[in-house]
């Protein structure tokens, strides 16, 4: 696996308690996210891993507050810092988004405004967060001009003389004092600065997704949360965004989360993991511990169906979750796909199990008193 | 990047004047599959009212003389598209010998006034209402009235005139009834006073066509609206913690309105048309009322040059609108590319 990656400090920046999430339809609500709960660290990168509709999306949602309807928050706790998201108004809201919570978007591809530059879409986010940049007066501006006109030197070529002209002129008239800034933001995601004019539909997928990351981490938030940021993008420009984000969020210092269901993409570039299944997270642990140690049956499963180009094996994992999210069953939440389920399992909902240092998981299995049961399952399991 | 390519350009114009030369040829056809001829019909009237016309026969073969109706079709037709060309329409019988170009130069600015200024408001205020009908933001309050106010939507804008005449004219009679301006005023003039007149005459044309008209495009936006509101983008523009007022102009306005000017260059024909019968009802001095007279007096050269112009006033507006939406949809120029 991955080389031990620095942790980041011990401080928490997002504090996620006991968060419900129904989508209302008219056959009942649809439970997508169910009483989940984790920290995020200071600088920390987070991985959110799980099958599609397993609530990942709906989870960032609702810490962003950008839960659509006929979706809304049944109950929980979200803290950035120690602000209580759920408690702010509609104008501490706006003022907090972007700056404490931004977010690369799942679809990149339309999520910019079509019929807006670049540049002005970087703009307006950093201008209604930290009002109009400071724009020089014009008279300001004007003298500086006509200090640097002058006439053509004997033998200067005119178009060097004229280009000359045409940029002071352009100072002049049309001065953009954000450029330098997202100059940078350019250079931080690998962007040229030639796209700074450009339409959305002017750029490549991977650019656009650079955009949106360059806009994501424009105002330094404290978290950034990456929906499958790059899911859309081929295999190869996958990696390179990818590693982009991760450079750009050491470069700026935030704590990010990256959702994703390409379980060895994660490796490269997440600290810890988080494993969602049906609107749960089943397992939580330091990267090299879900690789090296998976523990919730679920988890083992997922890893087990990296594919690997070194052997060929059997799929082992079915497709998509079996029950319906209106109606779960009993007990623990994956019994229904679980080879080791047995009776106890559809009774009780196993509770978040600390196993070693900061590795978490919910299955009976794991509770001292099942130890046997445990041994033998994982036994005849590596026999078979 | 975003503009008008010069392939762009060379097909809107393409388009125009094929319009205009079908438009043409069709003006040129229709009244000759018609039995009979003008000029025996105008002859047959004239001996209707007179009683009796001397040397009928001699009258009409020198009129078809004059207005080379002996020749053949396709010399009638070379001639037809030359004095086009030419701007040349003729003279108008019902009226000889006005020229039909002296009319229709008397009456073309003001339907263009007209139906310029209702389209300008009816467009701006339908996709406001629209807009403001599918913002989440917008108040409870004016959710409900703009639906009220939109109950004239659907009737004919000729009822909608007669409506409003026989209420603002004649009951409470505080607008005129009939004409551009006031009779006082023996021609146009440029003072203020005559400028008053003309809106106080053109309030009500204006509102018969706005009337009946706003509440489609308001329907339109709406449902632009709400489809701009599922976008990718939206979400990201809420995320951001923009202002609401910012988004909704500059995120979903924007681009809703694309939609909106295509429909509008669509229905500039029908706009027109309707527009023709409202002039009549108020009896405006514009072409709407020039072509009624025309067709009154069976007026062949009259008709044929009032719908001429009429045409060529619509695709030019739909023109100007093409050009001008490469400007505000930078996508667009590509496909001329
Ligand atoms: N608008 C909606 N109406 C009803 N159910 C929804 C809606 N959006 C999402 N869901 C359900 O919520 C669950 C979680 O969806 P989502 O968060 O998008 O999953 P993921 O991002 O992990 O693929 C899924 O079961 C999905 O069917
Ligand atoms: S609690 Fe039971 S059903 Fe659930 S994962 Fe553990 S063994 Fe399987
Ligand atoms: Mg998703």
């Amino acid at each position: 696996m991955s080389e031990q990656r620095e942790t980041g400090s011990e401080r928490v920046v997002l504090d996620v308690d006991n968060l419900r999430i129904h989508y209302a339809t008219p056959q009942g609500d649809v439970i997508a996210v169910s009483d989940i709960s984790f920290e995020l660290y200071e600088g920390e990168t987070l991985g959110l891993v799980g099958e599609s509709g397993c609530g990942k999306s709906t989870t960032a949602y609702g810490i962003l507050q950008l839960v659509q309807p006929p979706g809304y928050i049944v109950h929980g706790s979200i803290e950035v810092d120690g602000t209580e998201v759920l408690n702010l108004t509609e104008e501490e809201l706006r003022k907090f988004r972007w700056t404490g919570l931004s977010l690369i978007p799942q679809g990149a591809m339309n999520s910019l405004n079509p019929t807006m530059r670049v540049k002005a879409q970087i703009v307006d986010v950093i201008e209604s967060h930290e009002g109009k940049a400071n724009y020089e007066s014009f008279r300001e501006r004007l003298s500086v001009f006509l200090r640097k006109i002058r006439r053509p030197r004997r033998g200067e070529p005119l178009k060097k003389y004229l280009g000359e002209w045409l940029r002071n002129l352009t100072l002049l008239l049309r001065y953009e004092p954000l450029k330098e800034r997202i100059f940078d933001l350019f250079q931080a995601v690998g962007l040229p600065n030639r796209i700074y004019n450009m339409y959305p539909h002017e750029l490549s997928g991977g650019m656009k997704q650079r955009v949106c990351i360059a806009m994501g981490v424009a105002l330094h938030p404290t978290v950034v949360i990456a929906d499958e940021a790059t899911s859309a993008l081929d295999v190869v420009v996958q990696r390179i965004v990818a590693q982009t984000l991760v450079e750009v969020k050491d470069e700026i210092g935030v704590s990010l989360i990256v959702i994703g269901h390409d379980m060895g993409l994660l490796a490269q570039i997440v600290d810890r993991i988080a494993v969602m299944y049906a609107g749960k997270i089943v397992e939580i642990a330091p990267v090299e511990n879900v690789y090296a140690n998976p523990l919730h049956p679920y988890t083992q499963l997922l890893i087990d169906s990296i594919p690997s180009i070194k052997e060929r094996k059997p799929l082992k994992i079915t497709e998509g979750i079996t029950h319906d999210p209106r109606n779960p069953p009993s007990g623990c939440i994956f019994r229904l796909r679980c080879p080791f389920a047995w009776e106890h399992c559809a009774l009780e909902e196993p509770p978040q199990i600390n196993v070693e240092a900061k590795h978490e998981v919910a299955c009976h299995l794991f509770d001292e008193q099942f130890e046997e049961r445990r041994s033998n399952a994982f036994a005849a399991i590596a026999n078979s | 990047m975003g503009g008008l390519s010069l392939n762009y350009i060379m097909r809107r114009l393409l388009v125009f004047f094929l319009t205009l030369w079908v438009a043409a040829t069709l003006i040129f056809i229709i009244p000759r599959l018609a039995p009979g001829d003008p000029i025996t019909a105008m002859v047959a009237r004239m001996s209707q009212q007179a009683g009796f016309v001397e040397n009928a026969d001699l009258i009409i073969e020198g009129w078809k003389e004059r207005f080379g109706l002996n020749d053949p079709v396709y010399v009638q037709y070379l001639r037809y598209m030359g004095n086009l060309l030419r701007f040349d329409l003729g003279l108008a019988m019902a009226r000889f010998p006005s020229p039909v170009s002296q009319l229709v130069s008397r009456a073309l600015p003001w339907t263009i006034g007209l139906v310029g200024i209702a389209t300008l408001i009816f467009f701006t205020v339908g996709n406001l209402f629209g807009a403001l009908l599918a913002w989440t933001k917008t108040p409870k309050l004016v959710k409900v009235l703009i639906p009220m106010s939109m109950i004239f939507t659907s009737i004919p804008p000729l009822l909608a005139g007669l409506l409003l005449v026989y209420i603002f004219g004649f009951l409470l009679d505080i607008f005129p009834q009939a004409y551009a301006y006031h009779h006082s005023f023996r021609q146009p003039e440029f003072t203020l006073k005559f400028i008053g007149s003309v809106l106080h005459h053109g309030f009500l044309p204006a509102m018969a066509i706005v009337l009946v008209t706003f509440g489609y495009w308001a329907l339109g936006m709406r449902g632009m609206m709400v489809t701009i509101e599922g976008e990718d983008y939206m979400i990201l523009a809420q995320a951001k913690g923009l202002k609401p007022f910012y988004v909704l102009y500059r995120y979903m306005i924007r681009n809703a309105i694309l939609p909106q000017m295509t429909a509008l260059a669509v229905s500039i024909g029908t706009l027109v048309g309707g527009s023709v019968l409202v002039e009549v009802i108020f009896n405006y001095n514009g072409m709407g009322t020039l072509i009624f007279t025309a067709i009154r007096e069976q007026d062949f050269n009259l008709i044929q040059g009032t719908s001429f112009i009429l045409i060529v006033t619509s695709a030019l507006a739909v023109l100007i609108i093409d050009l001008s939406y490469p400007l505000i949809d930078p996508r667009i120029s590509l496909e001329g590319k």
